[in-house]
């Protein structure tokens, strides 16, 4: 097992390498360079004026010699600074990751709380009402747009709900029960269609283990019924739950980004759409680079987890 | 008897109205408090003689003063400088305000106006304000409180230049200490950067020593960024914010209907433009362009992409009005579809053409607009294809003059000179349309040289009816500035040109 943990975190490394090529070449390539960007449409500058701002940008060397410099420095962790603002990217994006990740934790944990549980009752009453309603619900909150959802929902809360904060973020060092009252609605938001991806996923799940020759012999040792379902049923059915759940999570991080626009929330989604709007390389490739690490390492941890719930599973 | 009564009917409803009145304008503004403004941009830099994004330019504008500036009526009026003498056409002498401190308490001196003016002319700054200030050829400082600044051509939009936050005075010596002042601010402005967490709030508060006695009212005011337009109206009816800024249509329309709060619209120094790259087929005949011109209904544009919020504008934005010529001058305004296709006959062109429109999604680059504009070509026989790109490759498109047509937000100037000479000079340095006319040039050079306002009147009202027969560009309307806020907010201005100036006479009446 710690061999194999090992062995990822050395895999870490050519993705991370790859990762970094990629995203450094693919945001040169984006027509319009960061000089023009910062120009605007408003000002013409002369030929000087544009190689002096390309010398004032590090953009003026050969590519392979800007992204050697890069690298290197990046290897001794400095991430360099953003080309727009002149702030460290490292402490930009630091200062961002806790409230995205705040946002993933939260929505994640309503979309566990209300899928999975949803998802159970509907496999066990099969073809029931409840079973109907809550598919139906499924369906809608797959098909509802999450900006819509947010926008009608920022609608509702700007008449009835104003003891809510909407669009003012407060940090959760700053005030615990502030923060979540302006976490409260993107949360809903963000979690309601992942809640639908996980009661249908938990549903067809339970339904094919209720089906196995296992459960059919667990009932016939005249097992209560309680017990089929919670130690023989549901366990079983975990697995591929905790699949969808890692993708997810690692999605959920870096798809915060239409609900950080909505909701005014300072996470690294609008950090991230922003520096590529403004073609800022270093803090596009720095929030790049960090987030294939977390979601490499949200994967691993997945594997990881398979081996608690399923001891069938081995790395040797 | 009856008229007894009624006479004292009059005199409690003139007693009633006299109170309601004295109520409404005799109250003294009330000191404190602070008032949260939500805008739709985040600040990108704070270093007013480098920033471009406008987000930046206004908050700039709060914390550092310029030579002179705009009033809502965009009249020139005196900032640092309490007076100036133009003695001829290449000699500017300044006369600044005595006993003006920076926020780090050091005075604000000649000195500290020519180190930023020569900062600002010093390729190696980097500044973007480097272009408006071509003509200069010195600036002195011959004692603490003067300076002057000598060009080496005229250039009569100069006060129009120096109004520009973009040349806001910076102290020398914090400068040099930190090289520049995009993180740290050391103005003599209103208000002093208190706090500053990116993309969620950034606080200003009171600057005690501010030279205007008594101002500002406010103890801070606290910008938060909320991109969604519809989340800044709901932030504003929850009363998260005292008031936003706000640029959609469909919003203020919104905040029209709802009767707990006051909207306030003036009329936009931004002009909306359709242009062409005149040295490209079919558009390097002007009898094509000015058929286009002929085809467009400006009322209709401004119904479908503003939400009727706007004015038809010619060359120079409506809202100048000191130089704007009312669009019955000129006579293409009025839509003509016959003379059109006439036009475009003589032209060789009598079975229409095709070709396709630049414009982007994003509010600058004008896609509904050009959206009109195609349905509105359809009835003289002309296809136009619409090519919506992202941002950033508008960009690269525009500095390549890479389009048949373009849509575009023009930040308009409130002094001709300044607007149109660099849009539409063959040697402008935003003439992208690649328009050169000797009679153009002529008038342009004209009304940058003479300082009478009578004669450079007379020259641009010429200028512009030139320019609309000759059609390089079309002027299409001007957009409002808008903004939406809690009742109890007093004394605000809303400024043509989106700058926040009157924040500093903004008090809260709760």
């Amino acid at each position: 097992m710690r061999q194999y943990i090992l062995k990822r975190l050395l895999q870490l490394i050519p993705v991370l390498l790859g990762v970094s090529i990629v995203v450094f070449l693919l945001i040169r390539l984006v027509p319009g360079d960061v000089v023009q960007m910062y120009v605007g449409t408003q000002v013409s500058p002369t030929a000087e004026q544009m190689e002096e701002l390309k010398r004032l940008f590090g953009i003026d060397k050969p590519l392979y010699v800007q992204y050697l410099d890069w690298i290197w420095r990046v290897m001794h962790g400095d991430f360099g600074v953003s080309l727009r603002t002149a702030r460290p990217v490292l402490n930009d994006i630091l200062a961002r990751l806790p409230v995205s990740a705040e946002l993933a934790f939260l929505s994640l944990t309503f979309a566990l709380l209300l899928g999975v549980p949803a998802g159970i009752l509907s496999a066990l009453r099969r073809n029931s009402v409840t079973d109907a309603i809550s598919r139906i619900i499924g369906i809608i909150g797959l098909s509802i747009p999450d900006f819509w959802l947010a926008t009608l929902i920022i609608l509702f809360a700007s008449r009835y709900l104003t003891v809510l904060r909407l669009a003012s973020f407060v940090s959760i060092t700053a005030s615990l029960s502030e923060n979540l009252k302006a976490m409260v609605l993107p949360t809903i938001a963000f979690g309601l269609g992942l809640a639908a991806v996980l009661m249908r996923y938990v549903r067809s799940s339970v339904l094919e283990v209720l089906g196995q020759d296992y459960i059919r012999t667990a009932r016939a040792k005249g097992l209560a019924g309680r017990t089929v379902i919670f130690k023989h049923a549901l366990r079983n059915a975990l697995t591929p739950v905790i699949t969808v759940v890692g993708i997810y999570a690692g999605y959920l991080l870096g798809g915060t980004v239409v609900i950080e626009e909505v909701f005014a929330l300072p996470g690294m989604g609008r950090l991230a759409l922003y520096a590529i709007y403004q073609r800022d390389y270093p803090l596009v490739q720095g929030i790049v680079l960090l987030v294939t690490l977390a979601f490499v390492l949200i994967n691993l941890l997945v594997d990881i987890l398979y081996v608690l719930v399923d001891p069938r599973i081995r790395y040797d | 008897m009856k008229t007894a009564k009624s006479l004292a009917g009059v005199l409690i409803l003139v007693l009633i109205l006299s109170v309601s009145w004295s109520g409404q304008v005799g109250a003294a503004p009330a000191r404190g408090g602070n008032l949260t403004i939500g805008v739709d941009q985040e600040a990108v830099g704070l270093d007013p003689n480098l920033v471009t994004a406008f987000s930046s330019v206004a908050r700039v504008g709060l914390m550092y003063n310029r030579l002179v500036r705009y009033d809502n009526d965009l009249d020139i009026i005196p900032d640092l400088a309490e007076s100036w003498e133009i003695p001829d056409n290449l000699t500017y002498t300044f006369h600044l305000r005595k006993g003006v401190k920076f926020h780090d308490g050091a005075e604000l001196t000649s000195e500290d106006v020519k180190f930023t003016l020569d900062r600002i002319l010093d390729p190696k700054t980097g500044s973007p304000a480097l272009s408006y200030l071509a003509p200069v050829k010195k600036v002195e400082a011959p004692s603490r409180y003067e300076v002057t600044i000598r060009l080496k051509e005229p250039m009569a939009s100069l006060l129009s230049v120096l109004a520009s936050d973009n040349l806001s005075v910076v102290p020398k010596h914090a400068v040099e200490k930190q090289g520049n002042l995009q993180r740290v601010v050391v103005g003599t402005g209103p208000f002093k950067l208190a706090d500053y967490v990116p993309d969620n709030y950034m606080k200003l508060v009171r600057n005690p020593n501010y030279f205007k006695p008594g101002e500002p009212y406010l103890d801070s005011v606290t910008f938060k960024v909320i991109p969604e337009q519809m989340s800044l109206l709901a932030a504003v009816r929850s009363r998260n914010l005292d008031m936003a800024a706000i640029s959609e249509g469909g919003i203020i329309v919104q905040a029209r209907r709802d009767s707990g709060l006051s909207v306030e619209q003036v009329p936009s120094l931004n002009a909306r433009t359709f242009g062409f790259n005149v040295t490209r087929a079919p558009f390097n005949d002007e009898r094509v362009r000015q058929a286009v011109a002929l085809a467009l209904d400006r009322e209709q544009i401004i119904a479908a992409a503003e939400f009727g919020f706007g004015q038809p504008t010619g060359p120079v934005p409506a809202s100048a009005k000191k130089w704007a010529l009312p669009v019955s001058a000129f006579p293409s305004y009025e839509r003509n579809i016959a003379r059109a296709k006439q036009l475009l006959a003589e032209a060789g062109l009598p079975n229409g053409f095709a070709f396709s429109i630049l414009c982007a999604a994003s509010y600058e680059g004008g896609l509904p607009v050009a959206q009109v504009i195609q349905s509105q070509l359809k009835q003289i026989g002309v296809t136009a294809n619409l090519e919506v790109v992202e941002w950033g490759a508008y960009i690269d498109r525009w500095v390549k003059r890479d389009y048949q047509g373009i849509v575009e937000l023009r930040g308009g100037g409130a002094d001709p000179d300044r607007f149109l000479y660099r849009m539409l000079h063959s040697t402008g340095s935003v003439n992208n349309f690649l328009f050169k006319n000797a009679q153009v040039d002529e008038l342009l050079e004209k009304g940058r040289s003479a300082v009478d306002y009578k004669t450079r009147k007379n020259v641009y009202d010429a200028a512009q009816k030139l320019i609309v027969e000759k059609a390089p560009v079309i002027f299409l309307y001007v957009g409002n500035e808008n903004a939406a806020m809690q009742k109890y907010v007093k004394g605000f201005n809303v400024m043509p040109n989106g700058a926040l100036y009157y924040l500093e006479e903004t008090w809260l009446d709760k």
